[in-house]
């Protein structure tokens, strides 16, 4: 049995073509779904999807949203989505010494929270971007 | 006989510019001999035609003008529409889109464009948001209109003024984008889901109907609804194992709760359904401006051929009748 995956974003899609194995970081863990997975419905986190494909590991940096799994389909909706060789790793970087220069610079509740989830998607990209973790 | 039936026409080209001034063609008359203001009149009626023909000229290149604008635009934001649209489907597969559904709250998100001049999709919006208000309304039932864009909000304005809780509008002004990652150093996005977020929190309902044009082609837009449910709703009809008796199939993961994520689902939802409403709307309007331009500029070049034919016709009556004049004076000398 072969798994579909397909990682959407608003504005254009990423990825949609089989693969054999991915690990997912939902807002309650990661999980690895292999062919033949129960169907869930599930919250996506600012994370990184993993994706076996010819027994390699490839990254995506994802930004938040949904996937639904069912009948060998994967569906991932998310605000956005990023394939971890499309990250320039300098420039990943660069944004995250800033994200993290903004977190300690940041005021009162919103700014913070806004600060904090700049940073995490700032790490999420880093981490996506090298290609050894 | 037809020499004079020529001159009545060039008269009659000429009463229009006159007859507001009757002082003028008095003294004109008087002062010079009679045959200057024949021809006078003359002059004027091909002026009259004349200029008529220059602002129709200028009119067709505004609208040719527009209609390039319209397609270089159009070009652009269709490829962004098409890319946008592989979103909603997994959540209609999911979600299901129950248009018939029967709520208390509605709330008819009517998507319309800032600008007129591109045919009827401004009023096709309005008009199946006043059918989706009329077709929900009922006792103890509520409905309430958010509105995208300048047309919309002048139409609905008029007659459903204290239904309305929200506008928005110069949509179009800045880029549209769904977030703001890819906010480029001086450009400014529209953030489709910032707007989406504002709606969701100020505005209370148990489904949004988003009222807009679908792009088909650049002649086609279809008016569309698509319904976007409360996530109360969504979890009642999951349970009642009704409409959405499917999504009960799937474990929800990922929070405390199922409320928490079909909370957090519908949000998304709703941004996803509006960031594609946006653009196919905008689509749809580049690709009406488009034709509503390219028949105009038509239509203005049908108006220069008959002006064209109306003033070549003038000129060749007045050098006519010069001609008969000059002639029949020469043969009255010689004979």
């Amino acid at each position: 049995m072969t798994l579909n995956l397909s990682v959407l974003t608003p504005n254009r899609i990423v990825w949609d073509s089989e693969v054999e194995e991915i690990v997912l970081s939902t807002n309650s863990g990661q999980i690895g779904i292999l062919p033949n997975h129960a169907p869930i419905a599930t919250a996506v986190d600012i994370g990184i999807l993993r994706i076996r494909l010819n027994d390699q590991w490839l990254t995506m940096a994802l930004m938040g949203g949904f996937a639904r799994i069912g009948n060998n389909e994967i569906t991932v909706l998310v605000n956005d989505a990023e394939k971890g060789s499309d990250i320039n790793p300098q420039e990943a970087q660069q944004t995250l010494e800033i994200a993290e220069a903004n977190v300690k610079k940041a005021e009162g509740r919103r700014q913070k929270i806004e600060a904090n989830l700049a940073l995490r998607r700032a790490r999420t990209r880093v981490e996506a971007s090298n290609p050894i973790s | 006989m037809a020499m004079a039936a020529l001159r009545r026409e060039g008269r009659r080209f000429a009463t229009p510019l006159i007859s507001p001034n009757p002082a003028t063609v008095f003294r004109s008359s008087i002062i010079p001999s009679e045959e200057p203001v024949l021809s006078g009149v003359r002059c004027i009626s091909t002026q009259v035609v004349r200029n008529r023909m220059k602002s129709v000229k200028n009119i067709q290149k505004i609208t040719k003008a527009m209609k390039m604008v319209a397609a270089s635009k159009l070009r652009a934001i269709q490829t962004r529409a098409e890319n946008s649209r592989g979103l909603w489907q997994p959540f209609t597969a999911l979600l299901g889109d129950t248009p018939s559904i029967d709520v208390k709250k509605n709330v008819i998100v009517t998507i319309s464009a800032d600008k007129g001049l591109c045919g009827g999709i401004n009023s096709t919006s309005v008009k199946i948001s006043r059918a989706m208000h009329k077709l929900n309304s009922g006792p103890d039932k509520e409905n309430k209109y958010v509105v995208l864009g300048e047309k919309a909000k002048a139409q609905l304005v008029r007659d459903s003024k204290k239904d309305i809780e929200l506008v928005m509008t110069e949509l179009q002004k800045n880029p549209l984008n769904y977030t703001q990652r890819s906010l480029v150093a001086g450009v400014k996005w529209v953030m489709v889901s910032v707007m989406a977020d504002d709606i969701l929190k100020n505005v209370e309902f148990d489904a949004l109907r988003i009222v807009y044009n679908k792009f088909q082609s650049v002649v086609s837009f279809l008016p569309t609804v698509s319904t976007v449910l409360s996530p109360e709703v969504v979890e009642r009809e999951a349970e009642s194992g009704g409409k959405l008796g499917d999504l009960d199939l799937y474990e929800i993961e990922g929070a405390e709760t199922k409320g928490e994520v079909l909370q957090n689902l519908t949000e998304f939802q709703f941004s996803c359904m509006m960031y594609n409403a946006v653009l196919e709307n905008a689509t749809s309007e580049q690709g009406a401006r488009m034709s509503a331009m390219d028949s105009s500029s038509r239509n203005a070049g049908d108006m220069l051929d008959r002006l064209t034919l109306t003033y070549n016709r003038t000129r060749q009556a007045s050098i006519t009748t010069e001609l008969i004049e000059i002639i029949s004076g020469a043969s009255a000398l010689e004979g």
